[in-house]
């Protein structure tokens, strides 16, 4: 039984009824623009579809039933093939071409014992992906904080380091690897380069965010106590920023296993340049070993990044004004 | 009636409400004073059912509303409206989309996603804001004013719930003086004019004094006085709060959120003089 309830036609003052009529005018204009921007995305989404389909080889729907005859028909001997080619073992079905020779990719460690070929292809993914993590990584967050509004004053330093990371992260990694390979020749060393490239500025981006959401009070505590910008950064800001940062590091790790897999297809090194290989040469089992390896690794990755950020963040540190 | 059952509240080993039983009638105003860590936020998060209970029951009228679960519980939830120190409101919104987001709970769920709001609600969260004079703020953000004109839009938001109980966690505890006690007197007018029961955590012992007509002491979890202001001697106040507390609480004498010095607050004039001196300044943190 509240207020409101008691009066059905409420009494209000002349200038409460003014401001309820604005409110009314504002209320109908904004659902005038909403309604206009629903009405303009559904005319371009339609209108994308249709150029979409015109400028397709127009069989879409004509294709659609052999969807599967690739897979159908692209199938190893028997299931074990798989494991073997994935574990680097001889093949019943071995006949000397280079479909059924297995083990010719071992990597010795030391006497018998061996790294199966796509374990050590995977490895050389992996640690593209962790390297330019790394790189990128800290040399976003060295750049994050002259692009934060609430650390420099100065519009040039925050327009030219802001520019500098969208013109790094402007680019797919894949177009600057390739740009990369034709320069230091093909190989990990590339592929690292043009990831870290595109980390500096994705990351980068997502840490100066950060900072200018920070809380300025301890900055303003440590600048009343006459601590240089330097000092301010380290102990107002980035005790504040730091679990956050973590967080978006591990994101991109994740994101990173994926870029430098598909740049080891463009002749980067790794899982990609041997599943692409496997796949043109018509090699099932290998083919299928791969994507299982694959899939298990990033599976793991994703797993190991999310226990790691809540082990190392704590749930209650993203939890706003705490 | 509210009823509450020898309620206990764990944190992990630590008991932070122990076996507390009070009743309160409908229509009292009852403030709860004790120093900061002494269970008070939690009793009224507990009320409201923000937090369960370990053990024990909250009783309202004959429903034990510490066992409600889905739409009762969120029914039980708009029933008791809640005020927080910090406002809690949306700072994005405007001042009248948060009034109105009180009714919520009593409304079409995708009628509310679309943020479409009937001309009847609209007046009536005007005459909510109008009644705690603040009507003029009605299309700013929320965010955009002062915390006292943010408590009062919060009030408003609570009576726009139409509640039969309201609970304010240190309403006061982050405004000055002046907006301190238009909030209070706000609070008061609706005790008094609706009948909505209200009962507030506060931390000074003046406010607690001037405005409620029972007081509960809580100290270490347990409630260790519960009756009228006027018992609530100098001997009692070492109770609740400690003897270093309270002499911590002389000192700060300077730090009182109380301007009856300049104003005699309405409860003075209902009640009349029945403190002494040495009790009229007395404020804790």
């Amino acid at each position: 039984m509240g207020a409101a309830s008691q009066s059905p036609t409420p009494k209000l003052s002349d200038a409460t009824r003014a401001v309820h009529r604005h409110y009314q005018e504002l209320a109908q204009t904004k659902k005038l623009y909403s309604f206009l921007t629903i009405g303009i995305l559904s005319v371009i989404l339609v209108a994308a579809l249709w150029f979409a389909n015109a400028s397709n080889s127009g069989k879409f729907i004509d294709r659609l039933p052999y969807f599967f005859d690739f897979v159908l028909n692209f199938l190893p001997d028997d299931p074990l093939e798989i494991f073997r080619a994935l574990f680097d073992l001889p093949s019943p079905y071995a006949d000397g071409s280079l479909k059924y020779d297995y083990e010719e990719g071992r990597h010795y460690l030391f006497g018998d014992l061996y790294l199966p070929e796509y374990f050590y292809e995977m490895l050389v993914t992996l640690n593209i992906a962790f390297v330019s993590t790394l790189l990128g990584g800290g040399i976003a967050f060295v750049l994050c904080f002259f692009a934060a509004s609430n650390l420099v004053g100065s519009k040039a330093v925050r327009f030219v380091v802001r520019r500098i990371m969208e013109l790094l992260r402007a680019f797919p990694e894949i177009v600057i690897a390739g740009l990369l390979a034709a320069i230091l020749s093909l190989g990990p060393i590339a592929a690292i380069a043009a990831v870290s490239i595109h980390t500096i500025g994705a990351l980068g981006k997502l840490f100066f965010e950060v900072v200018e959401n920070a809380d300025m009070k301890p900055d303003e505590g440590l600048r009343a106590a006459g601590a240089s910008w330097i000092e301010r950064v380290r102990f107002a800001i980035v005790p504040q920023v730091l679990p956050n940062f973590t967080s978006y590091a591990l994101l991109r790790a994740e994101i990173n296993v994926r870029a430098s897999t598909i740049i080891g297809a463009v002749g980067g090194g790794g899982i990609g340049e041997v599943f692409r290989l496997s796949l043109s040469r018509d090699h099932a089992a290998k083919t299928y070993a791969i994507i299982l390896l694959l899939f298990v690794t990033i599976v793991a990755v994703d797993q190991l990044s999310g226990w790691l950020r809540r082990k190392m963040v704590g749930d209650q540190a993203f939890q706003f004004g705490a | 009636m509210l009823k509450l059952q020898n309620v206990n509240r764990r944190f992990g080993d630590k008991l932070a409400v122990k076996n507390v039983n009070l009743s309160i009638a409908s229509g009292e105003m009852v403030g709860v004073i004790g120093q900061s860590g002494a269970g008070k936020s939690t009793l009224l998060r507990m009320i409201n059912q923000l937090i369960a209970t370990s053990d024990g029951a909250i009783e309202f009228d004959g429903t034990k509303v510490s066992s409600l679960k889905g739409a009762e519980l969120r029914n039980w939830q708009r029933d008791c409206a809640m005020i927080f120190q910090q406002f809690n409101l949306v700072p994005r919104l405007d001042v009248l989309a948060n009034v109105m987001l009180g009714r919520l709970n009593r409304r079409n769920t995708f009628s509310s996603l679309i943020k479409s709001f009937t001309e009847e609600e609209q007046l009536e969260a005007l005459e909510a804001l109008e009644r705690l004079s603040i009507a003029q703020t009605a299309l700013q953000r929320a965010g955009t004013l002062s915390g006292g004109q943010q408590q009062r839009v919060a009030i408003a938001r609570a009576l726009m719930q139409q509640p039969k109980m309201i609970l304010a966690d240190e309403p006061i505890a982050s405004l000055d003086p002046r907006n301190a006690k238009v909030v209070m007197d706000s609070l008061k007018a609706i005790n008094e004019d609706d009948g909505i029961t209200v009962i507030t955590n506060l931390h000074t012992l003046d406010t607690a004094r001037n405005y409620c007509e029972r007081i509960i002491g809580m100290a270490h979890g347990e409630v260790v006085f519960d009756g009228p202001p006027e018992a609530l001697t100098t001997e009692v106040a070492r109770r609740i709060y400690g003897a270093e507390g309270l002499k911590d609480a002389f000192s700060e004498s300077m730090t009182s959120t109380s301007l009856e010095d300049d104003y005699k607050t309405p409860a003075q004039k209902r009640r009349g003089p029945y403190r002494d001196a040495d009790e009229a300044h007395v404020t804790l943190n």
